[in-house]
């Protein structure tokens, strides 16, 4: 056995020194050639299989360079969005405080600016929670505006907070008038969330897009505060009294901030509103 | 012995052609037919050793385009060698594995350069080692207890299935 490996082994360098040898004698040409012959395809399927392998591992590395670049920019895409959501609602209530500070600065009445806390927006109330009670020396019936227009009146007051009865209230009713006619009439809340406008009954007293406002009777809200735009005529009935939806100028389920009128309400406002225009 | 002899040739072959130069580190490459060699030499003994690394040698000399059989012949010998030498090293440990495995490989670079000098091989000797057998001894000795490191506890986990 061991005479077996040594003579293995001696074969094995004998055959290298007699490579070695015939290379370094000129005579090479044929052994390598011989040598060529065979290790040629291997080299070529080596060289092959070398650049699959490369080019495997480098769309590995890639791949995976590309992954984690993916994976950086979907978080600074995540980042970044909410940032930019975060902006714009900074920017929103900005606009939206900046349109309030304004009203409130040019209206020649007494307000307290309030934010909405909550909503009870069922379909037997209708009402917002704002932020201001019996400790801001809020009273019951406050008339509670936007700069858009009339919000509702405030029913209930609490310690730190107040319950605003909102136009579209079933239970809801202001004294009111067209703007261009001075037709005047009563706004009605409804169960179905909408506000209509019943009026008497006379020839050309109403149109279609016709703004209709606080009238300023019985004192409660302050004359030519806007309620809505007339978006429907029902003169189907024959009674004494028409009825005319009208399309509340106030977002009230998505509104934010909100002017409580605390002093004088008898002064006529329309003009410090901009009623858009429209229909 | 034909398939596991192939194995060696070629997977040694190919792992040097394609691994290896991914695996360099300040351009120093591992020898990575040296360490198959060795690995089956160690399990097979100094016959497989050796015929393995001639044939991985011989491979290894005709990509290279160097003197056919030098690689052979060192290969060969240190097939041999560490097959003979095996049952007798602690190998499993890796106190033995990463000095065995260098001072193997300055074993071959030392004996490649005496038989290449044979042949009026004109580098000069202090900077062959220190700039291309001493790294790459080491490269191989650390690469190499990963292998058997490898080896060892694929067996254990195979063992306990």
């Amino acid at each position: 056995m061991r005479i077996r490996r040594l003579a293995v082994l001696g074969l094995v360098v004998a055959v290298c020194l007699v490579l070695l040898t015939v290379q370094t004698r000129g005579h090479a040409a044929p052994a390598a050639d011989l040598i060529a012959l065979i290790t040629a395809p291997v080299q070529k399927a080596l060289t092959g299989v070398h650049r699959v392998s490369l080019g495997m591992w480098t769309t590995y590395a890639d791949w995976k360079n590309i992954h984690i670049e993916n994976h950086r920019l979907r978080d600074e895409n995540h980042r970044l969005r909410v940032e930019a959501l975060v902006v714009t609602e900074t920017l929103q209530e900005n606009g939206r405080l900046r349109r309030l500070l304004d009203l409130r600065t040019r209206m020649p009445l007494d307000t307290l600016p309030g934010e909405i806390i909550a909503r009870e927006w069922g379909g037997w109330v209708r009402s917002l929670t704002v932020n201001r009670g019996r400790a801001d020396e809020i009273r019951r019936l406050t008339a509670v505006i936007s700069p858009d227009g009339l919000v509702g009146r405030v029913v209930e007051v609490r310690p730190g907070t107040s319950v605003v009865q909102v136009l579209t209230d079933p239970a809801s009713t202001v004294g009111a008038h067209v703007l261009r006619t001075r037709t005047p009439g009563l706004v009605e809340g409804e169960p179905r969330g909408t506000v209509r406008f019943k009026y008497m009954a006379r020839d050309g007293a109403l149109a279609v897009g016709d703004v209709v406002v606080t009238s300023g009777q019985g004192g409660l809200f302050p004359r030519g505060v806007p309620i809505g735009r007339v978006r429907n005529l029902d003169q189907k009935t024959t009674g004494l009294f028409h009825h005319a939806i009208l399309e509340p100028l106030v977002d009230l389920a998505s509104i934010d901030e909100v002017l409580l009128v605390t002093g004088n309400r008898s002064t006529d406002v329309s003009a410090h509103f901009a009623i858009p225009s429209g229909g | 012995m034909r398939g596991l002899l192939a194995l060696t040739v070629f997977g040694g072959g190919i792992a040097q052609a394609t691994i290896a130069p991914a695996l360099r580190v300040a351009d120093v490459v591992p020898d990575i037919p040296l360490i198959v060699v060795v690995l089956l030499a160690l399990r097979r003994g100094p016959e497989f050793g050796c015929l393995g690394g001639f044939a991985a040698g011989l491979l290894q000399d005709a990509v290279g385009g160097g003197l056919l059989g030098v690689q052979a012949c060192t290969k060969a010998l240190m097939g041999f060698t560490i097959g003979a030498l095996g049952g007798r090293l602690w190998v499993t440990q890796p106190l033995v594995q990463v000095p065995g495995l260098v001072l193997l490989s300055l074993g071959e670079g030392l004996a490649r350069f005496l038989l290449l000098k044979i042949f009026h091989f004109p580098a000069p000797f202090g900077q062959l080692m220190t700039y291309v057998v001493l790294p790459q001894a080491l490269y191989n000795g650390f690469l190499g207890a990963a292998f058997v490191f490898a080896l060892t506890w694929t067996q254990a986990r195979r063992g306990e299935a």
